[in-house]
């Protein structure tokens, strides 16, 4: 069930925290799972209800030029996120495809 | 027969195909305003189907149903207390999670749902299949599959209202039920709700009261704080939602928004069938090409100036013809009126009130009309998000981001739309900086000045540099208001839409009911405007006025006094600025080319600096109130009389006249 797998997947969020990143840390085409948001309620909230809620896998689908916003797909969307917001979403790299 | 009376509300997330919807029911017997106090879209439409006169009501389109922004509150505040007797939510087929995050939503208002699955060619060319029937039970509700573009499937939808509406179908609306943790605190929290405060749980559901307070709902919180019993409702709320906090180790919000993310998951999934593995379409390729890190900056350049292009040759071609149409008229009517009324209600008339008409049609339409339609269009195909992708860093650097792009270019085309397009971004303070921005953007009137004495007498070089150096203006400005506002920037979230094949209907209803927006604000002011200048103008008050500002005008800014007139009259007709110009150097035994060129580029720059004239600060004080209007305008007059000044100064060390 979905619910237990989250859990399980909060607890290993604590445990280790090494290998996880900011979101702009990612290359095109490369995915993660979300551990979590950090910044101002009001960010975090707003990236929860567009579908970034810890868990969720993200996949980077392209970096904009000049230092600009990252487009990632989460949920079957497509969401452009500014890079100082992508910055503030830390996800856990899944170095192969995965299909989870 | 005596006709009944329904009333149903379209919801949905944006991007889901809601307005084309909309369009298709009311086609253009719509009424488009505000909602009452809020600076948010209103849309409604009569509907006439099978013996019921249906109001439909098109809610904003929004994202979810928190308090982030005032469409946000304004759907909710509409479906809880107005209670329509049906909401039609309009779900995007291919992207189902996360509308059902949405539909969740609805439920938990306890409203009547019925659910519009849109798009489902769209889905099925993405290789997706939903099972209506497993979704139908799943939600316990109605399920219609629609592509609405086409209108397929919305006479189902409406006989579903009605089978629904005449106790036909039975509603069996999912509970939506949280992890045992939350699911004890938000019964607890309602309980306590119906017994302290039962008025407000008669407006609103107790549950979804207790679950917004959960979440840390300010709009919510603040309903209570004006109860007595509020403020222990309010406590206990924060004490629940702070052991939530303390169990997850996430705000309360992102707690809930996880759960309900969940459950939308598992409710797709199990309803999503996926037939074939999805193919690079032309739409993709569009997408990559649009928002490519080299190529994607000529093709923005290149959709912008065709943009322009075509507003300005086709505004050309239609001022041309309907010059010479109302030209004609007006001698007509001009000889009709003088053969009975006096001389100078006939000048009062013509002048003010029919000229004032004329040009408002001969002058603004021509601009806006085309405008609108290559608007919707770039709307409507999904090119403007890709816009905002590739200039949300040169945004950031005014403290906005990349959605500020779209305000700012409609600000070429008219400062009207413009304010109103600052409505896309989020907080107000985004709002106040996008619309500070956009009115210093020359809009078409300023462009017929400038391109009409500068461009025409002094070169094109000279025109571009006068845009050049409004560019550089609005950015320094937009910087210093940056930093002078309180409050932290917000960055870019915004859903990237794929591209979409546009309806022709679809444009031409969206560029109708702006046209019609357009045409209440702006004309009246500007026949008002008209007719202010006439009367001035016959009691002899305006040699008075320029008496009163030439020290200003001759002393500060090196202009002829006559350049007073159209300088004062801008602010009410600015498209008139150049013929009044003309007109007032007339009298004065001149002609525009006896105007130097510094004086010209001076002219030109006030203009383009000074006001935004008065539709649009009419249409800021609707945006943004009464006080803001007026730092507008003042900061604006100022800069333009400084600038104006400076530059009657300094153009001659650079240049040779």
């Amino acid at each position: 069930m979905r619910r237990g797998n989250k859990r399980i997947s909060k607890e290993d969020n604590l445990r280790n925290l090494d290998d996880v990143v900011p979101l702009t840390s990612l290359r095109e085409r490369e995915t993660g799972v979300v551990v979590h948001a950090v910044g101002g309620f009001g960010l975090v909230r707003r990236l929860a209800e567009m579908g970034l809620t810890p868990g969720v896998e993200v996949k980077v689908l392209r970096t904009g030029p000049f230092r600009g916003p990252f487009e990632i797909e989460v949920r079957g969307v497509a969401l452009a996120l500014g890079r100082g917001v992508a910055s503030r979403v830390f996800v856990r790299p899944l170095r192969s495809e995965s299909n989870g | 027969m005596a006709e009944r009376q329904l009333t149903i509300a379209l919801a949905g997330n944006a991007n889901v195909g809601k307005s084309v919807i909309f369009n298709q029911l009311t086609g253009l017997n719509q009424v488009v305003g505000n909602w009452p106090g809020k600076t948010v879209e209103r849309a409604e439409g009569p509907l006439f189907f099978k013996g019921y006169k249906i109001r439909v009501i098109d809610l904003p389109g929004i994202y979810s149903l928190s308090t982030f922004s005032m469409e946000e509150i304004v759907s909710r505040d509409y479906i809880a207390v107005e209670k329509p007797d049906i909401i039609i939510n309009i779900v995007d087929a291919s992207a189902l999670e996360r509308n059902l995050y949405f539909t969740l939503q609805l439920l938990e208002l306890e409203a009547s749902i019925i659910v519009d699955l849109n798009q489902v060619d769209f889905a099925a060319k993405k290789g997706i299949r939903i099972d209506v029937e497993r979704l139908s039970e799943a939600l316990g509700l109605p399920v219609v599959p629609t592509v609405a573009i086409t209108g397929s499937g919305i006479n189902e939808m409406l006989s579903t209202v009605i089978a629904v509406i005449s106790g036909e179908e039975e509603l069996k609306p999912l509970k939506v039920e949280y992890g045992k943790e939350i699911e004890e605190r938000v019964k607890a929290l309602e309980k306590l709700l119906r017994d302290k405060l039962p008025e407000v749980c008669m407006v609103y559901p107790a549950r979804w009261i207790a679950v917004k307070l959960l979440e840390r709902d300010i709009d919510v919180s603040g309903k209570l704080k004006n109860y007595e019993a509020g403020k222990g409702v309010l406590e206990y709320a924060e004490k629940l939602a702070a052991e939530l906090e303390k169990i997850h180790g996430e705000p309360s919000p992102v707690v809930m928004a996880s759960e309900r993310y969940g459950l939308a998951n598992k409710i797709a999934k199990d309803v999503t069938i996926v037939e074939a593995p999805p193919r690079i379409s032309l739409e993709q390729k569009l997408d990559a090409i649009t928002t490519h890190k080299v190529f994607g900056y000529p093709i923005l350049v290149a959709v912008v100036a065709s943009t322009f292009a075509l507003i300005f040759v086709g505004g050309d071609f239609l001022i041309a013809g309907l010059g010479f149409l109302f030209d004609n008229l007006l001698f007509f009517v001009e000889g009709v009126l003088s053969s009975f009324l006096p001389e100078i209600a006939v000048e009062l008339i013509n002048k003010g009130i029919l000229n004032g008409v004329v040009a408002g049609i001969t002058i603004a339409l021509p601009y806006i009309v085309p405008f609108y339609i290559i608007l919707a269009l770039l709307e409507d195909s999904g090119y403007l998000p890709r816009a905002a992708f590739l200039m949300d860093n040169l945004m950031h650097k005014i403290g906005l981001h990349g959605k500020a792009f779209i305000p700012l270019m409609l600000g070429y085309g008219c400062s009207v739309p413009a304010c109103i397009g600052c409505r896309i971004m989020e907080t107000e303070r985004e709002r106040f900086l996008a619309g500070f921005v956009v009115v210093l953007i020359p809009c078409a009137a300023r462009t017929v000045i400038i391109l009409g004495l500068v461009g025409r007498f002094v070169g094109l070089h000279a025109a571009l540099a006068l845009y050049a150096f409004d560019l550089v203006l609005v950015f320094g400005l937009g910087r210093i208001a940056f930093n002078a506002l309180p409050g932290e920037p917000v960055g870019l979230i915004m859903e990237m839409p794929p591209y979409k094949k546009p309806s022709m209907k679809n444009i031409l209803m969206k560029t109708w009911s702006r046209t019609k927006d357009f045409i209440y604000i702006a004309l009246p002011i500007i026949v008002a405007g008209s007719v202010i200048i006439t009367v001035l103008d016959l009691s002899g008050f305006m040699d008075y006025m320029v008496d009163v500002v030439s020290p200003l005008t001759s002393g500060w800014l090196g202009l002829p006094a006559a350049t007073s007139i159209p300088l004062i009259f801008g602010i009410l007709r600015k498209e008139l600025a150049i013929i009044l110009l003309e007109d007032a150097l007339l009298l004065q035994g001149m002609a525009l080319q006896d105007l130097t060129a510094i004086e010209m580029i001076v002219f030109s720059l006030v203009t383009m600096i000074y006001i935004p004239c008065i539709a649009t600060i009419a249409a800021c004080v609707r945006e943004f109130g009464w006080r803001k209007a007026l730092a507008i305008t003042v900061i604006d007059v100022a800069l333009a009389l400084f600038l104006g000044g400076l530059a009657y100064r300094l153009l001659p060390l650079v240049m040779v006249t």
